[in-house]
């Protein structure tokens, strides 16, 4: 007797949804594929306000943004992993927090890298680091052992990549990778983040619709769009999410000092 | 559901499937029930709980002003409204209570003659039921986190013990020998686990962010230490190079099999990982927020098919789905926080203990009669659908 095994786990809808009105684009993305990821990807990079610095950085994204648009986050790991095995993702340690990781595609870091580089002594470095780095390597850091060995870099070379930026130190003989010019940005995104957190957390009852947040005036502390802070602080759990008859609610979560 | 029964009454499907299928179902509609409740003995919080593995029947619960009291769960009265008695205590007023909390009680695994509990009184009691006074008493040297005696040893009768000494202790319950010491861990030891697939592997978990795989059959050290990304080592700042969390690790449960093992940690997540090969499985569950200075107790479904995580979150329970890591729904009752929560798994009914010292019992909601019930009745009394039962006679008909 031939017959498809269904799971039983599919019989049952694990989670209740309520309709739920007027809410942005992105809600319910069911569909599997690394396509998908990437399409969310795209999505964020948009909400990236480039003028900001001079057109410097490439488009960044946190990782944890995904996780607001995608309900499943093992399934959005798993994807953005094969992203980065392909070498068409490139991902990196931000430093101010343990689990915050931002994401870059590879073209638009090699673009923003090599334009800023450009009449620096330090370009052939960089192209032989990133030429190195880009095909194949998905880490995230970087111990002397291996520039010297698999990299064959010298001294020299290393502290050149330092000082152009593209690595960081991390502690004695290792690295972490980096983007170059990125200070401002987390200055900017921490402010930023703090603000829009101090902004749900003044509200009335300490919670505000999705909608009406997205709809406020900034503050002049708050440089980046205020789509982008939604989906982060959303991402990063620092604001419950609740679905109401009106739309999302975002309520303030007691016990983040952010 | 019909096509599940229809499948088992055809053969097409393993009995095991349809029993599966309606544990999950179960599992899913878990709710405060206002017909169950349990009786209400301690003064101060709970601390732990523990379901008999027999009968699943008798409960143990330890309390922070150092009360043990045990419930009877069965329903012997013929009423769907139900409190669980307390048969017996060890209060106050005994003599031999714990002067402090206690933090971990556990059943003897084999029976219900024994069970034993640890109190932050540095103590550890073996206590014998039928009279209720300790028939051993451990002295330890700080104060006892959590001890756990393994469910399927038949050979030995080790108790872990994990106190605020960075050795884990192995107390023998035959001899009353202490002399087992498993080194390695630099910080104190919040959780200990015996798998339950061997008898001989221990897991523990320390405020030095690491957990540990132990093999008590060997002199050496551990086997080896749970690293969450893996051994790549690029991931960590080189602190935090080997850990299993990057805070403290404060519970440790084993899935049924033994094949997987949880750990929460105060860095707010909780991980799965493969208990034979140590490896991080990498499901993310999110932010599982985690404030406990000492150990957590949560528990894992048993005999459903997509296995449920029942963690304490905070002033309520989270339930997550083990492999898939998505968050179910949390079950909102307690009044504070909940330190430890215990899944019956032959009703399928979870048990939580919390600082406001109630003990709820979340049970399944049944569906309710349907539609048909309601034409039967009418099909066979015609009119007089809604007698009195106290006006029925046994004698007269209605069919003339």
């Amino acid at each position: 007797m031939n017959r498809k095994r269904a799971l039983i786990a599919d019989t049952f809808c694990l989670t209740k949804r309520r309709r739920c009105a007027a809410d942005s684009v992105t809600g319910d993305s069911q569909a599997d594929g690394a396509a998908d990821i990437r399409s969310s990807l795209q999505y964020l990079m948009t909400l990236f306000s480039r003028k900001l610095f001079n057109d410097s950085l490439p488009p960044v994204v946190l990782k944890h943004q995904l996780y607001s648009l995608h309900n499943d986050k093992t399934a959005v790991d798993k994807q953005v992993n094969e992203l980065r095995e392909n070498g068409e993702l490139l991902m990196f340690q931000l430093g101010f927090d343990s689990e915050a990781f931002a994401l870059v595609f590879a073209e638009d870091y090699r673009a923003k890298v090599l334009q800023g580089e450009a009449g620096r002594g330090t370009l052939g470095t960089v192209e032989k680091f990133l030429a190195k780095l880009i095909p194949s390597c998905s880490d995230l850091s970087f111990n002397k052992e291996k520039m010297l060995k698999e990299f064959l870099f010298t001294d020299s070379e290393i502290t050149q990549l330092v000082k152009s930026g593209v690595l960081t130190v991390r502690d004695a003989g290792s690295w972490w990778l980096s983007i170059p010019n990125s200070g401002k940005f987390i200055k900017y995104f921490i402010k930023g983040r703090k603000a829009v957190l101090g902004m749900v957390k003044k509200s009335k009852y300490g919670e505000v619709l999705k909608t009406e947040l997205e709809g406020r005036r900034t503050t002049s502390q708050v440089k980046f769009q205020m789509k982008y802070h939604i989906h982060e602080i959303i991402g990063a759990e620092l604001v419950e999410c609740i679905q109401t008859t009106s739309g999302t609610l975002l309520r303030h979560v007691d016990g983040n000092v952010n | 559901m019909l096509s599940f029964l229809y499948a088992r009454q055809s053969g097409l499907d393993d009995p095991v499937r349809l029993r599966r299928a309606e544990s999950t179902r179960r599992v899913l509609s878990l709710e405060l029930n206002h017909n169950r409740d349990v009786d209400r003995i301690h003064g101060n919080g709970i601390n732990t709980l523990d379901t008999e593995v027999i009968d699943g029947r008798y409960m143990l619960s330890g309390g922070s002003d150092g009360v043990i009291v045990i419930y009877d769960l069965e329903n012997n009265s013929k009423k769907p409204q139900y409190t669980c008695k307390a048969i017996c205590t060890v209060g106050r007023s005994s003599r031999h209570v714990h002067k402090f909390s206690v933090e971990t009680v556990q059943w003897y695994p084999h029976d219900t003659g024994m069970f034993v509990s640890s109190s932050f009184d540095k103590t550890m009691k073996v206590w014998d039921t039928e009279t209720l006074k300790p028939a051993e008493e451990f002295q330890f040297d700080g104060n006892v986190y959590c001890h756990h005696m393994s469910p399927v040893a038949r050979k030995q009768s080790l108790v872990a013990v994990g106190t605020k000494d960075p050795k884990v202790q192995l107390c023998d319950l035959k001899s009353g020998s202490r002399i087992h010491i498993l080194q390695g861990h630099r910080g104190e030891i919040l959780s200990v686990r015996w798998s339950p697939r061997y008898d001989h592997i221990l897991a523990t978990a320390s405020t030095d962010s690491r957990v540990r795989i132990w093999d008590v059959r060997r002199a050496s050290g551990s086997l080896f230490t749970l690293d969450q990304h893996n051994g790549d080592k690029s991931k960590a700042s080189s602190e935090a190079v080997n850990t299993a969390h990057n805070g403290r690790v404060n519970g440790l449960c084993f899935t049924a099999d033994g094949l997987h093992l949880l750990s929460t940690g105060t860095d707010d997540r909780m991980r799965l990982w493969n208990s034979g090969t140590g490896e991080n499985t990498l499901v993310n569950y999110g932010k599982v927020v985690n404030e406990s200075r000492k150990g957590l107790k949560f528990t894992v479904s048993r005999g459903c098919s997509p296995e449920f995580v029942f963690v304490p979150c905070g002033s309520s329970v989270a339930v997550y789905g083990l492999h898939s890591g998505e968050l179910i729904t949390m079950l909102r009752g307690h009044y504070n926080n909940v330190d430890c929560c215990e899944f019956h798994p032959d009703y399928q009914e979870l048990y939580s203990g919390g600082k406001d010292c109630n003990i709820l019992a979340w049970v399944p909601v049944l569906r309710q009669p349907g539609i048909e019930d309601d034409e039967t009745n009418s099909k066979r009394g015609g009119t007089q659908a809604a007698i009195n039962p106290a006006f029925e006679d046994a004698w007269s008909s209605d069919e003339d």
